[in-house]
C-alpha cells in the first residue's frame, strides 16, 4: 500500500519533469505551425491555433526522401557495426585475460579523449587516399570509429554482468553455446545494447562537420546539411521550415527508439523467460 | 539568417548584404547531359558552386543552358552551397582534384583567405576579358595577391536606411540630408517614442560593428591601416575616436536595440512598431513585405534612404558582396575559363541588377532601375567601402574583438581606453 | 500522461513476478561483477589459457576500425603540431618544421591559461550536475511504473534527438531578452525588471544559461546509459534491504552505486571529457549576446586562435595540448577506473 502511494508520486514528479524536459522540443513543434511573423513576438504564441502546416509542405518538396535514405544507410550501418564490433571486443576484455588487454582498455579511454575540432583535415585526406569521398561506407567508417570506444566500454560492463554461470546452466540443460547465447546471454546485454545504440544512432544521425567534409555532391547530402540548407533559403532564415524539418529529422529517432525501448526495461527477466 | 552560422557566415556577412530580389533556394539543376561530339577543349563536366540564394533559379537555367550551347557535349552542374561551413569545405575540396569543383563564388572577406595560398588559379592575363577597370575595384583587390589577380567580383550590395515615414512626420522631421541631421533625427524620435518600450529612432544591436563602420568613416576614421606593409590597429587615432563616440550616443540616446545583441532579424522589432529608422541590406524589404515573416500593413509608411554622411553625399557604409574564381587544380582549366567568361558576361551580369544586386560591372549598375529601393541602392553603392585588405582580417572577424568592442561601447565604456586595447587586438591578429 | 493506477500497478507486478520468477538468478552482487558490494575485489578466473588467440580475433574489428579511420590522422596531427602549417600547406606547399613553437605560443598565451581556469571550473560544474541529475532520473525510472516510465524516458530522448540547430535556436529565442519567452514570463510574474533583461552580458549569468543548455543535452545520455546498468541490478536486493530497515539513500549508497560503479564511472568520465570541450552551444550564444572575450572556453578560443582561418599546425598543438590537459585532470580518476576494473 505504501509502495503504491510512493511509486504513484514518483510517476507524477517523472511525468512532470519529463513536460519540463521537453518544453523546447514542444517550442519546436510549436513553431513549425507558425509564421516567423508569429514565432518571434512581443507576445509568445503557446498554442500554434491558426497555424499553418505550409511548413510542412516546403520541407516535403525538396528531396526529404532522397536525404533520409542516405543518412539511414549510414546510419544503420554505424549502429549495427558498432555494436558488433564493440561486443566482440567487449567479449575480449571482460571474458579472457590476456596480454595487452590492460593497453586496449586505456587507449579505447585515452580516444575517448581526443580533441576532435581539428581532425576532419586528416580524415579527408585519408578518405580521398581510399578514394571513399562521397561514400556512404567512407562517412560510415569515420561515424563508427567515433561511436566504437564508448560502446566497448558500455559493452564491457554488461557482459561483465552475465553470470557465466547462467550461461554454463543452460549449456547443462540441453541448450547448444549458440541458444545459450540467444536465450540467456544478449537478452542480459539488451539495455547496454539499446543504450549503446541510441548513442550510435544520434551520434551519426546528427553529426554535421564531417559529413559537411565528405559529402560534398548534393546527390549524397545527409540529413543535418539539409537541414542547413533552410537556414539560407531566402536570405531570412525560414524557421518554420527549419522546425518541421528538424521534427521530421527527429521522428525516425523516435521509431527506432520506440522499436527497442521494451528490451531496455529488464534485462534478464522478460527475455530470458521468453525466450 | 541562423545564429549558429554567424562565424562563418559573419565572414561572408557583407555577401547577403543585398538588394531585395525573389530568388529560391533550390538545389542544383540537374542539365540534361550534352551529345557526344568532340570540340575544343575535351568536353567534361563542369561543377558551379554558387552560395545561398543570391543567383536566383532563372539565372541558373540560363547560364546552364547558354554554357552547354557553347560548349558542346560538356555538361554544367550549379550545386549550392551555405555560406556555413563553406569554408571548411572549401579547405577540404578545392584541394582534391577528384572533387573540387571547378567554378567557386566566395565571400570577399573569404577571397584573401584562399588567393595567397594557391587555391586558385591565376587568372591576371584573363580580367581585361572579363570586365578591366569596369570591375568593382575593391573586389578585384581583395581577389588579388602579389600583383596576380585570382579572383573577380560577382556581385555587391550594401546597407541603406529604412525608416517610418510615419513616425518622422509626427516628430514634424524631414529626411535628414547630412549626418548632423540624421543623429538628431535618431534621438528625437526615441525621445518622441519614449512610450513605446524598447524603442529605437536608431535601430543599432551592440555587435552590429558592420553598420557601425559607416559612422567610423563617416568621420575619417578606420579599422586597421597599412603603414609601410604593416597593418596596425587605428580605431584610437582622433578621427576613429570621433567616429565611436558617435556611435556610443547612438547607442545610448537613439537604440532601444538589446546591448549585446546581433543585428540579424532586424524585420521583428521593426514589424513591432519599436523601430524609427534601421541601416540594413536591401532585402530587407522582401522580408517585410513577406505576409509570413513580416508586415506588408506597415509598407505603406515605409520609405529608404542612403544614410547621408557629414558632407551631404551617401555615407561609407560597408560594402559586401561575393567573389568568383576558378579551383587550381581543377582539371578542366579551360571550360572554366568559358564558364567564368559567361558569367562575367554582360547578359548575365545584368539580370543581377535585375534582381536588384549590383552588378560585378559598375556600367551595369543602371540596370538597377528607377524606383525609391534601386535608387537608394545606388546611392549607398557610390561611397561603400570594403573591411581593411589586411590579408588575415578574416581572423580579426573570427575572433570577434569588433564584436567585443561595440558592445563594450554601448554598454557606456570608456571609448578611448577600449579601441586603445582593440588596437592590440588588432594588431596581435594581423602581424 | 499518466496511466491509470490500476495499470502502472499491474504492469509493475508484471515485472516484479518476471523478476523473482527469473530462471535460477544467483546470489547476484558478487556474480553480478565479480565483487560484492563493498567492493572488494575478487579477480574473476580466466577459463582460457593465456595464450588463445581467441581474444585476440575478437579485438580484430573494433581494433581495424579504430586504426583505419583515426591512427593516421592522428599521426598526421602530431606531426602538423610541430609544423607551420596553415592553408597554403593545405594546397600543397612544404610545410616547414617548427619544432615546439606552436606549443610555446600556446603556453606563453596568458590568456590561455584564463580559459583553462575557467573551462575546468565550467567543466566540473556541469558535469556534475549532469551526473548528478542523469543519475536521479534513471533512479526515478526504476521507481515508476510503466507508463511514467516511457513517459520520462521519451520527454529524454526528444530532448538528446533535437537537431542540434534547433534546440540552440530555440533556447535563444527563451532566452531572448526583448522577445523571450522567460523575461515575457518573469514580467508577467510581476518581475518589471526583467523586461528586456540580457541573459548573457553578464559573465556568470552567461555561464549560467550555457549550463542550463548543457546540462539539458547531456542529462538524457547519463539517464539512459545509467538506467541500463541499473536493469541488471536485481530487485531482491532491494527488497531484502528495505526489509533490514534501511533507509532509502542507505540502500542506493549500499546497493545501487556499488553495482552500476563501471557505468557510473565510465559516464562521469564522458561527462568530463565532453564538457572540458564544449563548443557549439558556447558559440552559438557568443553570437547572441555576452562578450566573447570573458566567455571563451577552451573549445571556442582554439577555434577563434584560428582554425576557422587554416591554422591548422597551431590547432594540432593546441589539440595535443588539451588531451595532454584532459589526461592530466582525468588522472586520479583514471586510475580509480583502472583499479576498480581490476585492469
Amino acid at each position: 500500500m505504501r509502495t503504491r502511494t510512493r511509486q504513484r508520486t514518483f510517476g507524477v514528479v517523472a511525468v512532470v519533469i519529463a513536460l519540463i524536459w521537453m518544453f523546447p522540443v514542444y517550442w519546436m513543434l510549436n513553431s513549425s505551425f507558425l509564421p516567423y511573423n508569429r514565432i518571434r513576438a512581443a507576445e509568445p504564441t503557446f498554442l500554434p491555433l491558426n497555424g499553418t502546416v505550409s511548413a510542412y509542405g516546403r520541407v516535403f518538396d525538396s528531396n526529404f526522401f532522397d536525404t533520409l535514405r542516405v543518412s539511414a544507410t549510414v546510419t544503420g550501418i554505424t549502429v549495427v557495426a558498432a555494436l558488433l564490433f564493440a561486443f566482440l571486443a567487449a567479449l575480449a576484455l571482460s571474458r579472457f585475460r590476456f596480454k595487452g588487454r590492460r593497453s586496449f582498455i586505456l587507449a579505447v579511454l585515452i580516444i575517448q579523449m581526443i580533441p576532435a575540432e581539428g581532425l576532419f583535415i586528416s580524415q579527408f585526406k585519408l578518405l580521398e587516399g581510399w578514394q571513399l569521398l562521397n561514400s556512404v561506407i567512407g562517412l560510415s567508417l569515420l561515424y563508427i570509429a567515433a561511436v566504437v570506444p564508448f560502446t566497448i566500454w558500455m559493452l564491457r560492463g554488461f557482459v561483465n554482468g552475465v553470470p557465466r554461470d547462467l550461461e554454463e546452466a543452460a549449456l547443462v540443460d540441453g541448450c547448444s553455446r549458440l541458444q545459450a547465447f540467444f536465450r540467456i546471454t544478449l537478452p542480459l546485454l539488451a539495455p547496454g545494447l539499446v543504450a549503446s545504440g541510441v548513442y550510435a544512432f544520434l551520434q551519426a544521425w546528427n553529426e554535421f562537420t564531417l559529413s559537411l567534409v565528405i559529402m560534398t555532391r548534393p546527390e549524397n547530402m545527409t540529413l543535418p546539411l539539409w537541414l542547413r540548407s533552410f537556414t539560407e533559403s531566402n536570405r531570412i532564415s525560414d524557421w518554420a521550415g527549419i522546425m518541421a524539418g528538424s521534427v521530421l529529422v527527429a521522428v525516425p529517432v523516435m521509431i527506432f527508439f520506440l522499436l527497442v525501448q521494451h528490451r531496455m526495461t529488464s534485462g534478464l527477466v522478460s527475455g530470458a523467460v521468453k525466450g | 539568417m541562423n545564429r549558429a552560422l554567424r562565424l562563418t557566415a559573419g565572414l561572408a556577412a557583407a555577401a547577403l548584404a543585398l538588394s531585395a530580389c525573389g530568388g529560391d533556394g533550390d538545389d542544383s539543376t540537374e542539365p540534361a547531359a550534352g551529345g557526344e561530339d568532340a570540340g575544343t577543349p575535351e568536353p567534361a563536366d563542369l561543377r558551379l558552386w554558387l552560395n545561398g540564394p543570391d543567383t536566383p533559379q532563372s539565372m541558373r537555367d540560363w547560364l546552364v543552358a547558354e554554357f552547354e550551347e557553347q560548349n558542346p557535349g560538356s555538361t554544367l552542374t550549379i550545386e549550392e552551397q551555405q555560406w556555413e561551413g563553406l569554408v571548411d569545405r572549401l579547405t577540404t575540396s578545392l584541394g582534391s582534384e577528384s572533387e573540387t569543383p571547378d567554378v567557386v563564388e566566395v565571400g570577399n572577406t573569404q577571397a584573401p583567405t584562399f588567393t595567397t595560398v594557391g587555391a586558385f588559379t591565376d587568372i591576371t592575363d584573363l580580367v581585361p576579358e572579363l570586365g578591366g577597370d569596369d570591375l568593382l575595384q575593391g573586389f578585384v583587390e581583395a581577389g588579388s595577391a602579389d600583383g596576380k589577380t585570382y579572383a573577380v567580383p560577382l556581385y555587391a550590395g550594401s546597407s541603406y536606411i529604412f525608416y517610418r515615414k510615419d513616425l518622422l512626420a509626427a516628430s514634424g522631421l524631414d529626411v535628414p540630408t547630412n549626418m548632423q541631421e540624421f543623429v538628431d533625427a535618431a534621438v528625437k524620435l526615441k525621445q518622441d517614442n519614449a512610450s513605446v518600450p524598447n524603442f529605437s529612432g536608431f535601430w543599432l544591436p551592440g555587435q552590429d560593428w558592420r553598420d557601425g563602420a559607416a559612422f567610423l568613416w563617416d568621420a575619417g576614421g578606420d579599422f586597421a591601416v597599412e603603414e609601410d606593409g604593416e597593418w596596425t590597429g587605428a580605431l584610437s587615432t582622433p578621427e576613429s575616436q570621433e567616429g565611436l563616440q558617435l556611435v556610443q550616443r547612438l547607442f545610448t540616446e537613439a537604440s532601444g536595440a538589446p546591448k549585446d545583441g546581433n543585428e540579424a532579424d532586424g524585420h521583428v522589432p521593426f514589424c513591432a512598431g519599436e523601430v524609427g529608422m534601421m541601416l540594413r541590406p536591401g532585402w530587407l524589404r522582401g522580408s517585410l513585405e513577406d505576409p509570413e515573416i513580416g508586415c506588408p500593413d506597415m509598407m505603406a509608411n515605409v520609405g529608404v534612404f542612403a544614410l547621408p554622411g557629414s558632407d551631404g553625399e551617401p555615407a561609407p557604409v560597408l560594402l559586401g558582396g561575393s567573389n568568383i574564381a576558378i579551383s587550381a587544380t581543377s582539371q578542366n582549366q579551360e571550360l572554366a575559363a568559358n564558364l567564368l567568361e559567361l558569367i562575367m558576361s554582360d547578359e548575365f551580369q545584368s539580370q543581377y541588377a535585375e534582381n536588384g544586386l549590383t552588378p560585378a560591372k559598375v556600367s551595369l549598375a543602371s540596370g538597377l532601375g528607377t524606383d525609391e529601393f534601386a535608387a537608394a541602392t545606388q546611392e549607398a553603392v557610390t561611397n561603400a567601402k570594403l573591411t581593411p585588405a589586411a590579408s588575415n582580417w578574416a581572423t580579426v572577424e573570427g575572433s570577434r574583438i569588433l564584436e567585443d568592442l561595440f558592445v563594450a561601447i554601448a554598454n557606456g565604456g570608456d571609448v578611448q581606453q577600449l579601441a586603445e586595447e582593440a588596437d592590440a587586438a588588432i594588431a596581435d591578429q594581423l602581424g | 500522461m499518466p496511466p491509470s493506477p490500476t495499470s502502472s500497478a499491474s504492469s509493475r507486478a508484471e515485472e516484479r513476478a518476471g523478476r523473482d520468477q527469473g530462471p535460477g538468478r544467483p546470489t547476484p552482487p558478487t556474480t553480478w561483477t565479480g565483487r560484492g558490494p563493498a567492493g572488494d575485489v575478487a579477480p574473476r578466473r580466466p577459463r582460457r589459457p593465456r595464450r588463445s588467440p581467441l581474444p585476440y580475433a575478437l579485438l580484430v574489428p573494433a581494433l581495424a576500425v579504430l586504426v583505419a579511420a583515426l591512427g593516421y590522422p592522428l599521426y598526421r596531427q602530431a606531426v602538423m603540431s610541430f609544423q607551420e602549417y596553415g592553408l597554403a600547406q593545405q594546397f600543397g606547399q612544404p610545410p616547414e618544421w617548427v619544432g615546439l613553437d606552436n606549443y610555446v605560443t600556446l603556453v606563453t598565451d596568458s590568456y590561455l591559461w584564463t580559459v583553462i581556469a575557467r573551462s575546468i571550473v565550467f567543466c566540473v560544474a556541469n558535469a556534475a550536475i549532469t551526473m548528478v541529475a542523469g543519475t536521479a532520473l534513471a533512479v526515478l525510472m526504476t521507481l515508476v511504473g510503466r507508463g511514467p516510465r516511457l513517459t520520462l524516458q521519451i520527454g529524454l530522448l526528444l530532448a538528446w534527438a533535437m537537431p542540434h540547430l534547433a534546440s540552440l535556436t530555440v533556447w535563444q529565442w527563451l532566452f531572448d531578452s526583448q522577445y523571450g519567452v522567460i523575461n515575457w514570463l518573469l514580467v508577467n510574474l510581476g518581475l518589471d525588471q526583467f523586461a528586456g533583461h540580457s541573459w548573457l552580458i553578464d559573465q556568470l549569468s552567461f555561464f549560467t544559461v550555457a549550463t542550463v543548455i548543457v546540462v539539458w543535452m547531456s542529462v538524457p545520455f547519463v539517464a539512459f546509459s545509467v538506467y541500463a546498468g541499473l536493469t541488471q541490478v536485481p530487485g531482491e536486493l532491494y527488497e531484502a534491504a528495505e526489509i533490514d530497515g534501511s533507509t532509502a539513500w542507505q540502500r542506493f549508497r549500499q546497493i545501487t552505486v556499488p553495482l552500476v560503479k563501471p557505468v557510473l564511472l565510465i559516464v562521469a568520465l564522458l561527462q568530463i571529457i565532453w564538457d572540458l570541450k564544449v563548443f557549439t552551444q558556447i558559440f552559438v550564444l557568443q553570437d547572441a549576446g555576452g562578450i566573447t572575450a570573458e566567455t571563451n572556453l577552451i573549445g571556442t578560443y582554439i577555434y577563434r586562435l584560428g582554425l576557422g582561418e587554416g591554422e591548422f599546425g597551431l590547432a594540432a598543438a593546441a589539440s595535443w595540448f588539451v588531451l595532454l590537459l584532459t589526461v592530466a585532470l582525468s588522472l586520479y580518476y583514471v586510475r580509480v577506473l583502472v583499479r576498480e576494473e581490476e585492469l
